[in-house]
Order: C-alpha cells, then sequence, then structure tokens
C-alpha cells in the first residue's frame, strides 16, 4: 500500500518539513496549487497530504478563509508541555525499571555521539535528542506511550525550530543525558523521572520566553 | 454486474536487455490483444517502461485487473556496479579463515567488518554480541553508506543477534538494514552475506523503479495491482519486491520460460529466448522452470537465492560480425544497431555504404563499416573532457564511420577516445554488421534498408577474397553451433572448449569431446555416426527465433514449436507465472552446554520459535506452522486461493526442514 500512495506520502514529509522548519510560518495561508507546482506532482496528492496534516493539528482547514499553517501559541504550548512532562517522565521512570542490556548499550551510544557532536551543529544534535527520547520511549516497552509520544514530539519540533535563532541547542542537555543513562543503568525510576521532567520543563521554558518576547527575535536576528 | 460480462485484462512488461516488451492479454482466454515494443534504456529502465506502457493500444484502462513486470534491472545493477553503497557487518565470522580462502571478495561491497557473536551448529551462542562495538562502528560509517546489511553466524537457526543488531541500529540511524536471516535459510554463511549485502544495495534502485512503473500507471489510469517476477518465475507483489530485490535476479530469462510454456501448452520443453543482445536457455519439466537449488550467480557473485536454472550466451539479433585479431569471423559478444536500421534512419549513411562498395579492396577496409552515432543530447556535466565535447560536436552532424572519428580527433586507435562511458550513459551508440542485416540480404527480414546491408556484406566478404553467398552461410553455421554448443553444455552441466572444427574431425586435435560434438553435427565420420537427440520439443521465443532456430532443431533432432505470439513470449510469461510464497521452518535439537544430551526441540522460523519435548510434536507443530505461514504471506503476495504443499528434508544431524509452498493463480481485482 505504501508504495502506491507515493506522491502522497512525498508531499507529505514534504509540506510536514517546511512547517516544522518555519519555512512556511505558523499562521501563513497555504496555495495548493503553488504546492503542486512545487512538487511537479498533481493537486489530489497535496490535498490528501493537506488533510493528514491538518488531523496532526499542523494544518488548519477553515471553510470560509480556506487553508492556512497552524499558529504556534503560549496556551497551546501549555497543553503541549503538559502533556510531555508527563508522559516523557513516565518513559524514563519505566525505562528504569524494565530497559535491557541491549536498551542501555542504544543510550550510551547515542550519549556518545551527542558528546562528539559538533556543538554548532544543532540540527543534527536536535536529530540525536530525538533518537535518545525515542530510546527512552523504546526502552519503556509500552508501545502505546511510545506512539503517543513520538506525536507531542512532532508538535514540539515546530516549537524548537522556533526557538532556536535565541537559544540554540541546550548545552546542559549532554550532562542531563549522562545522568539520564546512570539513573536507568542504576533502576532509581524516581530519579530518571526527575532529570527528564526537568530536561523537558527547562525546553519548554525557553520557547516560553521567546513566544512571549517575540521583539527579541527580531533583535537577535 | 456490467463488470461480470467485461474479461479480465492483464498487461505484461518485460525489460529485456535491447527491448522492452509489453503484450495486453485477456487472462480466461490467453487471447493477445496488443502488443508493443520499445528500446530497453539501461541508463534508467524505467523510461523505457514509461514509454512502453505509454505506447502500448488500450482501449479501456479500467478492465485492465492485474500489471506484472520482470526485469533484469538487479542483474544489471548488479554486473554494471549500479547498485547502492552497502557495509556488511558479519557477526561471529572467523575473518582468518575469511581472508585465507580470500571469500571477503565475494561479499559484494569492500565495506565489511567483523564483530563477536554468532551461534553454533545446534543454534547455541557461541560468543556474546558485540553490540556495544557494532553501535560504535555504525556511527563512523553511517555517512559513507546507503544501506546497512547484517548476517550473523548460522542465523537461519538462530537469528538472536541479527533481530538485537536490527533493533539497536534502527534506533541510533535512519538507513535501512536488511539482516540475513530473513533472505534466506540456508546455512552457507558466506552466500547469506552475499545475499544480504546484494539485497541492501539494491533496496533503492528496486523502490525507485516501483515507484516509477506505478506513476506510468497512473498517467495512464491504470488502478490494478503490481506484480514482479522472481528469478524462479513466480510472482510477488510489489511491497514484496521493494523489500526483497535480490529475488528479482534472472526474472527476465524465467519469465520468457514461463510464456513459452504458456502459448504452447507443453509440460516439457527446452526453451530458447533469441533476443536482440543474449540467447538465454531453460528447460521446463511437468510444467515447472527448472530450478537452481545451489542459489543463482550473478557477475561474480554467488547468493542463496533461488532462481531458473538458466545459461545465457552472448549471441542474439544484434550481436556484432567483425573480425578477430587474426581474421576469424567472430559473432558477438557486443551488441550493436544494424547497419541495415541506421541507414534507413540516415540516408547519408545509406549513400556512403554504396560508395564504399564500390572502392577497391585496399581502400574499402571492414572498419569502415562501423558508424557511431548520437542517441541523445547529453546533458553538459555528463561530457568528462575536451575531446568527449568534440566528438559529440562531431557527431551531431550525423553519424560517422570510425576511420572518419579517428581522422577528425586525430587518433589513432578507439581506446584513445575512452569513449565507454558516452556508451554506457547512451549517449553514443555503435552501429555495425550484424545478423539482423544477414537476415535482410537474405530476404528472411525486411523492415529497413536492404541494400545497406547489401553493399555492407559485399565490402565486408571482398576485403576476405570470400564469396558474399558461401561466407553467409558460414555465419549461420557458425551461430547455430554455438547454439547447439550452449545446449549440449547447459543439459550436461559440463563445458566444453571449442577449437578448429577441421582439426577436430581430421584428428590432428585428440580431444575426443570436442570430435563426438563435431560429428554429431555434420557425420563426418565415415562409419561411425553420432548424433544428438533432443528428447524434449524446443520452444523458441523472440523475434529471430523463427530464423535463427530451425538449423538448431535439425542438428539436435528435435522438434522446434514456434507458438503465435513467441516474439513477446517473454512479457507474456510475465502475466502467466503463478504468485507464489515459500515458508521453509527448522527443526533441531536443544542440545546441553556438552552436547552430550537432547533436552528437547526446537522449532525455527525467521521471527518465531518454539521449543518442544519430544521430535514428534516439533514436526507436527512445523507443519501446522509453516503451512499458515505460507498461506497468510501467499494471500498478502496476491495470490488468489492458494494451494499448500509440504515437503520434509533432512540436514542429517537430527536436523530437518519443513517447507510449506503456497501456490495461487494472482488475484485480479475486480
Amino acid at each position: 500500500m505504501e508504495l502506491e500512495r507515493v506522491d502522497t506520502k512525498r508531499a507529505y514529509e514534504w509540506i510536514q518539513e517546511r512547517i516544522t522548519t518555519l519555512e512556511l510560518q505558523p499562521g501563513s495561508p497555504i496555495n495548493e496549487q503553488q504546492l503542486a507546482a512545487e512538487m511537479d506532482m498533481g493537486l489530489v496528492p497535496v490535498r490528501e497530504a493537506l488533510k493528514l496534516l491538518a488531523h496532526e493539528k499542523l494544518v488548519v482547514i477553515t471553510p470560509r478563509h480556506g487553508l492556512y499553517v497552524a499558529d504556534v501559541n503560549v496556551p497551546d504550548l501549555e497543553e503541549l508541555s503538559e502533556m510531555r512532562l508527563s508522559l516523557e517522565g513516565l518513559s524514563a521512570r519505566l525505562a528504569a525499571s524494565r530497559a535491557s542490556d541491549d536498551d542501555l548499550v542504544v543510550l550510551e551510544a547515542l550519549r556518545h555521539e551527542q558528546a562528539s557532536t559538533d556543538p554548532g551543529d544543532s540540527r543534527r544534535l536536535f536529530d540525536i535528542d530525538h533518537k535518545f527520547h525515542e530510546a527512552i520511549a523504546r526502552a519503556a516497552h509500552n508501545k502505546y506511550l511510545g506512539d503517543a509520544l513520538e506525536r507531542l514530539f512532532g508538535l514540539s519540533q515546530r516549537l524548537w525550530y522556533l526557538a532556536l535563532p535565541q537559544m540554540g541547542f541546550l548545552p546542559s542537555a549532554v550532562e542531563k543525558h549522562l545522568d539520564l543513562v546512570q539513573a536507568i543503568r542504576a533502576r532509581d525510576g524516581d530519579r530518571a523521572e526527575a532529570i527528564m521532567r526537568q530536561h523537558v520543563a527547562e525546553f519548554y521554558g525557553q520557547v516560553r520566553e521567546v513566544l512571549e518576547n517575540p521583539e527579541d527575535k527580531g533583535a537577535s536576528q | 454486474m456490467d463488470d461480470h460480462a467485461k474479461p479480465s485484462l492483464v498487461l505484461g512488461i518485460d525489460t529485456g536487455g535491447t527491448y522492452t516488451d509489453a503484450v495486453l492479454l485477456e487472462y480466461e482466454t490467453r487471447r493477445v490483444l496488443a502488443s508493443h515494443k520499445s528500446l530497453t534504456t539501461k541508463r534508467d529502465f524505467s523510461i523505457g517502461i514509461e514509454n512502453v506502457i505509454e505506447g502500448i493500444h488500450i482501449e479501456d484502462p479500467s478492465a485492465i485487473r492485474m500489471v506484472s513486470i520482470s526485469t533484469t534491472l538487479a542483474t544489471n545493477a548488479i554486473a554494471e556496479g549500479k547498485g547502492k553503497r552497502v557495509a556488511l557487518l558479519l557477526i561471529g565470522y572467523d575473518p582468518d579463515l575469511i581472508s585465507r580462502f580470500k571469500m571477503q571478495e565475494r561479499f559484494a561491497t569492500p565495506n565489511y567488518h567483523f564483530f563477536d557473536g554468532g551461534h553454533d551448529l545446534y543454534g547455541r551462542e557461541k560468543k556474546d554480541l558485540d553490540l556495544a562495538g557494532i553501535l560504535a562502528r555504525v556511527n563512523q560509517i553511517k555517512g559513507q553508506v546507503e544501506a546497512i546489511a547484517v548476517s550473523s553466524y548460522f542465523s537461519p537457526l538462530n537469528p538472536e543477534h541479527e533481530n538485537r543488531v536490527y533493533k539497536a541500529i534502527a534506533s541510533v540511524c535512519d538507513l535501512p538494514v536488511v539482516l540475513g536471516h530473513q533472505l534466506s535459510t540456508k546455512l552457507g554463511s558466506v552466500e547469506r552475506a552475499t545475499t544480504a549485502a546484494l539485497n541492501a544495495s539494491l533496496l533503492a534502485v528496486l523502490r525507485d523503479f516501483i515507484i516509477a512503473v506505478r506513476r506510468a500507471m497512473e498517467r495512464r489510469k491504470i488502478d490494478a495491482p503490481l506484480m514482479v517476477v522472481r528469478g524462479d518465475g513466480t510472482l510477488m507483489s510489489d511491497e514484496f519486491a521493494a523489500r526483497t530485490p535480490v529475488e528479482t535476479i534472472h526474472s527476465g530469462p524465467a519469465a520468457s520460460a514461463i510464456g513459452g510454456r504458456f502459448l504452447s501448452r507443453l509440460d516439457d520443453a527446452l526453451i530458447l529466448d533469441v533476443g536482440g543482445t543474449t540467447t538465454d536457455i531453460a528447460l521446463i519439466t511437468s510444467g515447472q522452470v527448472t530450478v537452481s537449488e545451489d542459489g543463482a550467480s550473478v557477475g561474480n557473485y554467488k547468493t542463496s537465492v533461488k532462481a531458473a536454472n538458466l545459461l545465457s550466451i552472448a549471441l542474439g539479433g544484434d550481436s556484432h560480425i567483425h573480425l578477430g585479431h587474426d581474421q576469424q569471423i567472430l559473432v558477438g559478444p557486443e551488441r550493436v544497431t544494424p547497419l541495415a536500421y541506421l541507414a534507413w534512419k540516415h540516408p547519408r549513411v545509406a549513400k556512403q555504404l554504396k560508395a564504399l562498395a564500390l572502392r577497391t579492396w585496399s581502400q574499402a577496409t571492414p572498419d569502415w563499416l562501423e558508424y557511431w552515432f548520437l542517441l541523445r543530447e547529453p546533458q553538459e556535466n555528463l561530457l568528462k573532457s575536451q575531446r568527449d565535447r568534440e566528438l559529440v560536436e562531431f557527431l551531431e552532424g550525423g553519424p560517422q564511420p570510425l576511420p572518419e572519428i579517428l581522422k577528425h580527433l586525430q587518433i589513432l586507435h578507439t581506446a584513445q577516445v575512452g569513449v565507454e562511458e558516452l556508451m554506457r550513459q547512451e549517449i553514443i551508440g555503435r552501429a555495425g554488421l550484424t545478423s539482423t542485416d544477414l537476415m535482410h540480404i537474405d530476404g528472411r527480414y525486411d523492415v529497413w534498408d536492404r541494400e545497406a546491408a547489401q553493399h555492407a556484406w559485399k565490402v565486408f566478404c571482398q576485403f576476405q577474397f570470400r564469396d558474399q553467398e558461401t561466407l553467409r552461410e558460414q555465419v549461420w553455421i557458425q551461430m547455430s553451433e554455438m547454439i547447439v554448443h550452449a545446449v549440449v553444455t547447459f543439459l550436461a552441466s559440463r563445458p566444453l572448449e571449442l577449437g578448429d572444427r577441421q582439426r577436430s574431425l581430421e584428428g590432428t586435435d585428440r580431444d575426443m569431446g570436442r570430435w563426438f560434438f563435431y560429428n554429431s553435427l555434420y557425420q563426418a565420420h565415415p562409419q561411425l555416426e553420432t548424433r544428438f537427440r533432443l528428447h524434449t520439443p524446443i520452444i523458441g521465443i523472440g523475434a529471430p527465433a523463427s530464423i535463427f532456430l530451425p538449423d538448431v532443431g535439425e542438428k539436435l533432432n528435435s522438434e522446434l514449436i514456434l507458438p503465435e505470439h513467441h516474439e513477446v513470449a517473454n512479457a507474456i510469461g510475465a502475466i502467466a507465472g503463478s504468485v507464489m510464497v515459500e515458508e521453509e521452518l527448522l527443526i533441531y535439537p536443544k542440545l546441553s552446554k556438552s552436547g552430550l544430551e537432547v533436552f528437547g526441540y526446537y522449532v525455527q522460523a525467521s521471527d518465531e520459535r518454539h521449543e518442544f519435548e519430544e521430535l514428534g510434536e516439533a514436526l507436527a507443530h512445523a507443519r501446522t506452522l509453516s503451512q499458515e505461514r505460507a498461506l497468510g504471506a501467499a494471500i498478502r503476495s496476491g495470490a488468489d486461493n492458494p494451494e499448500v504443499t509440504l515437503e520434509e528434508l533432512t540436514d542429517g544431524l537430527d536436523t530437518y526442514r519443513i517447507r510449506a509452498k503456497a501456490i495461487g493463480n494472482p488475484r485480479l481485482t475486480r
């Protein structure tokens, strides 16, 4: 089935990347024809892709004003952070009690990779950070939890790009990850959860600052 | 309701070395409604496929219930090194053993790495898996490759290490990962590693190809399942094919054999498929293409993938007829564009050949019979050197004979041009004398410029002071000799080096095998008659078959059958195959560390394993499980009402294999 709707998939990935990396600005209108022309494909797959993105709350479809990229605002951020704080915390706690030896090897490998990556390469660091969170969710051995986190992560990604010009990649994250792996290895669920919550809270705190002081954003660029 | 009255149409496509064929067939009645040929575009097979799908006459695309395709894409990508770069991770392999027997050359990638781990002959862990080492290495090399292949020692008996490695790698990077045990249940560790590496290198290649075919279908409003032919002639869904591209090796010749059987309705026959570039030989016994259980070889690589047992020789309708170093006449192995065609397309070439035929012996040398011409406008970045540009510019004015090209470029020999890359990219084509030209002269084929072929042949013969008719006869005999030789060595499964016929028959060459061969063809011995007698009929396939094969049939004392539509039988074979899935389970004892005590028996499938106390229970469970798995997979792969058969084998050492084969017709959409 996957191969039959390749164009839809391609359109989906292409548009999603442009939304998360803010190439398509939050709140801006979407022109289907223009997207189809840019990707050199028909309108049908573009529409299918936009429907999927609307389902993921990255695109808003209104009967009157047509299509636009979902806005980013502080109330949304609060709701998102609430969910992620709890679930990421739960994920870390479960990982501490359930992680297998192989899971630990993977976490260790990702931590090493992160530590040896050029601190200026923020996109790469963000990608490794994502994999790290995924690996912890996998070590928690609860597939529903993993699915839920993946979706929330997708939405948070855009916030990160929004805040990137000011904060760059959090250098403290590297140490946080080390502490976290140690806590999981020590089977210390309380500590693992606390570290994870703090790590996620810090991220949202920074993003909130950026959103609340949009004038800084212009100044720093 | 109207739909029930509509016949089911199916579209079969075959990409050969020279042509891509398509045929539209009414499935139930086997009636051919339309067929079409396009040139194969080796630089990108999907272009030729798109052309053939665009070109074939289809009245109602919505009536098409299935599209099926056989492709040389995988074989070609391997032979030309066009697969993607792969890192091969070998777990539990002995590096010393590998290097002592130079087995690393068989891995199909120079990027291979050894790690601790693996299992033994009884599925027991030989050594702890070095997962940390593997992830560290993956982190180093992931930027240099496009896919990763993993093969662990004795993984078909116990795939645990491969599975663990897969999970871990998928957590740290986004490259596709191929596991050996998913491709083969055979124990040969080197072949499994090769198969995994080749499969990994072909993943993206076949995927892009399938996507291109699907797009072409969409443009023509064909909404139907797409099937791909395996190397043994059976079909799999495009989704399966995208995961196991290595199974498409040799799918073209296998499809020809299936098509030949389908058209002739014969259950036992020798199939000879004469194409433009090659002649392929396969055997049908009891309605099935004979399969080489050993595993298919492609290029220098031996895989553990089952494929049709076949022999391919470089002789076809467009094989180049030219003179060798000591002036002997050679047919092939290169394929060139026939002069009759070139002259037909470019009247200037016809004129030049006519003028050439009037020149004297010393002025009209055979190198004037080779032409180079522009196949397509190259993109600027494909022209690597000043000489490339000069050459392309020169040919923009039309085809040129070789001596003119050398003169223009002020060089003495073609080797100085370095034109191979431009030819491989299908920017520059070569034309010359071919058997197709001889067919024009004989009047057996008459679509292009016959006169040009005659002029060229006159030049060729005059240069050797030979009579045109005698020499033509000789070339035909030489070609049937080549085919008979191929058939004999194929069926006997042993080689026979051919030498000079005269020497062989007169006795200066003492080799008995050669004497036997020639005497059987020409009845030279005054007292002792020997003959070949082929018990099965020969089914001829491909456009030149009606011309090449009658003499072969006579020499083998067999009946030659040329079924209607034999020229597109390969494309028909692409739709005539059954959907098949095989599930092989291994049953082996669970031993104590010392190996002296049997605790029970394992039943191992590719992704599940069960343990039993008694062998009987284990075998009974394996039978049920393999049937269920084969049936499910066949249905998922597009089989309609598949039937399952069981086969039980033993490997010795208290180890058994239960093989369930689910076969059904492809399910047509309604």
